[in-house]
């Protein structure tokens, strides 16, 4: 406290042009290496961004132990589960769909079976027989706290139908196999280390990370919004008993009811909206801009990239 | 003679209780918002009883082997004065100034299936991470230094008069050592266990990256955290701050029933006590 008093500039005051950001852990390397930069060189404004995972920078929202500007999601429905409505405070009342994604296997080059890796990324192999391989160690995220780690369960049962293979959900175990889940950051630092073979990634993180991988098919890879109905067969329930339903891997960005910096939230929502171009350079898909909530609160001047409302 | 206080005296307390203050108010604030009952219950769920049972036991280990290496390590640096003694001493001190989860990605990448220690044993079947292993690992990283450091420092202050004189009754090493050095140096290593017990209870960023499984309790607050949020964690966060203080008063005890002084004695009361 005392510090503070002495080093004003320890704590950020409310000034001219100042976006604060909360975004979902896999975009760290988009956001601080892309986009944040490219918002600051256009605009001038000061970009302050963190990384958290989309479900726990949610609750931090709710919780009050964060105050963001802007807030970037990894899944609508995070939104609409833990910041929308009357029990969550209508922390947030409108968002929009930003861009798109897809899962994708991504190895260690250095793993003794990466040459097995390649030959299934060159459709030599079936993906799912590299990891059937005794002593594949691969990793996936934690279902009980992102959600990549559920996205990764739907993943697996599709693609046991998809090939009539009914042992590749197997390949899994329990879905928080101990020998598999790690958090996001954990198993990046595993496979780039070499310490792991595999893991289930976006393809945005792989792109970022420069990390060789093996795409997978629409049908599976939840990258797709025409193939939503196929992805909705799958569902699965946290342990804190939510139900979260197969979707399209779709990341939203809302300016919360917390903003403070409203002038310096709008443009960078405004910048996003415009930077399709650039999210695709860093492997991300484009989408149609489409609300999800109330579409009255969204501020007017975002409405010009409005197409539709957002229906999961 | 009535004791006045020196306006130095004053001043330093003022600007100490600051600190005291900010150091506290966390704790205090934290007891504020108990909801006790709601608390009792989620730390009696299975997976919380798991968690502590995994730090406790984790810690009580890697404090074993940190007080059956460090001591020795740190007689040998006090007595011996090995070639290059400061650049051996900077050594204990580094794992200290590296961050919690760059420490977590060097111990992988010794340590890991595919590390430089850890890839032969992985052909014989044995693993040292994302099990017990793993976390005994990161926590004598992070905090064998409080031990060796602390032990160091008591060995120095030792009087090197009184080993010599029991050298000159006869004893050999090994007797001064268990009879003079050790007793005498024994409150500066208690407290400097009983430090490195509470560092590795409290150990996260490495443990997350060694050993995510089984969960330590600080992993499972994580995992609380991300997962239900505030409430979630508080029981967890209460429940490190009740251990962090029963290990102060088991280490307190220990050293009262072996009738050695008080653990905290070396960092306040001894000389009034020598006195």
């Amino acid at each position: 406290m005392a510090i503070l008093f002495f080093f004003p500039n320890l704590v950020t005051w409310a000034s001219e042009c100042n976006v604060s950001v909360l975004y979902a852990g896999s975009l760290a390397a988009v956001m601080e290496n892309g986009l944040g930069p490219a918002f600051i060189k256009a605009t001038g404004c000061k970009y302050q961004g963190e990384a958290q995972g989309s479900l726990g920078a949610a609750q931090m929202i709710r919780d009050h132990i964060r105050t963001p500007d802007v807030f970037i999601s990894a899944d609508p429905s995070v939104n609409q589960t833990v910041l929308m409505g009357p029990k969550n405070g209508n922390l947030v009342k409108w968002f929009t769909t930003l861009a798109a994604s897809q899962l994708v296997l991504a190895y260690s080059p250095q793993s003794k079976f990466a040459a097995k890796f390649e030959d299934a990324a060159n459709n030599k192999l079936p993906w799912y027989e590299v990891l059937e391989m005794p002593g594949v160690r691969f990793g996936r995220g934690d279902p009980r706290i992102d959600p990549k780690g559920y996205r990764t369960l739907f993943l697996f049962r599709l693609a046991g139908q998809y090939y009539h293979h009914p042992e590749i959900p197997a390949l899994l175990g329990d879905p928080f196999n101990p020998a598999q889940v790690f958090p996001e950051i954990v198993l990046m630092a595993r496979v780039e280390s070499g310490q792991f073979d595999a893991g289930i990634f976006y393809k945005h993180e792989v792109v970022a990370h420069k990390m060789p991988s093996i795409a997978l098919p629409p049908e599976i890879n939840l990258g797709d919004q025409r193939l939503s109905a196929v992805y909705a067969r799958e569902s699965y329930t946290t342990p804190s008993g939510e139900h979260v339903i197969g979707s399209p891997i779709l990341f939203t960005i809302t300016i919360p009811e917390t903003v403070r910096h409203r002038e310096g939230a709008l443009s960078f929502v405004r910048f996003l909206l415009f930077s399709d171009q650039l999210l695709e350079q860093f492997g991300l898909g484009k989408v149609a801009h489409q609300v999800g909530g109330d579409m009255s609160q969204v501020p007017l001047e975002l409405r010009g990239f409005n197409s539709g409302a957002y229906t999961p | 003679m009535t004791r006045r206080l020196k306006p130095t005296f004053i001043a330093f307390g003022l600007l100490g209780g600051l600190l005291l203050l900010n150091l506290v108010a966390p704790i205090i604030n934290l007891l504020f918002q108990a909801n006790w009952s709601g608390w009792m219950a989620s730390l009696s769920q299975p997976e919380a009883r798991e968690a502590i049972r995994v730090s406790l036991l984790a810690s009580g280990i890697s404090v074993l082997i940190m007080a059956l290496l460090g001591v020795p390590l740190a007689y040998v640096l006090a007595r011996v004065h090995p070639p290059l003694k400061r650049l051996w001493i900077s050594l204990v001190f580094l794992p200290l100034v590296v961050p919690d989860l760059a420490g977590g990605i060097l111990l992988l990448q010794m340590f890991g299936p595919y590390g430089i220690v850890g890839h032969p044993l992985d052909a014989r079947n044995i693993e040292l991470t994302n099990n017990l292993a793993g976390i005994v690992l990161a926590q004598l990283f992070v905090a064998a230094p409080f031990v060796v450091v602390s032990a160091l420092a008591a060995f120095t202050a030792v009087d090197s008069k009184l080993e010599m004189a029991a050298a000159m009754l006869g004893d050999s090493r090994w007797q001064i050592f268990w009879r003079v050095s050790l007793p005498l140096a024994w409150p500066g290593i208690a407290a400097g266990i009983t430090l490195a017990w509470i560092r590795a209870l409290g150990e996260f960023g490495t443990t997350l990256i060694m050993a995510y499984n089984p969960h330590t309790l600080p992993v499972y607050m994580f995992i609380k955290f991300e997962s239900d949020g505030l409430p979630g964690a508080l029981p967890a966060a209460f429940c490190l701050v009740l251990l962090a203080a029963a290990a102060v008063a088991v280490s307190m005890l220990l050293s009262r029933l072996t009738g050695f002084a008080d653990v905290v004695a070396p960092l306040g009361e001894t000389g009034e006590r020598l006195a």
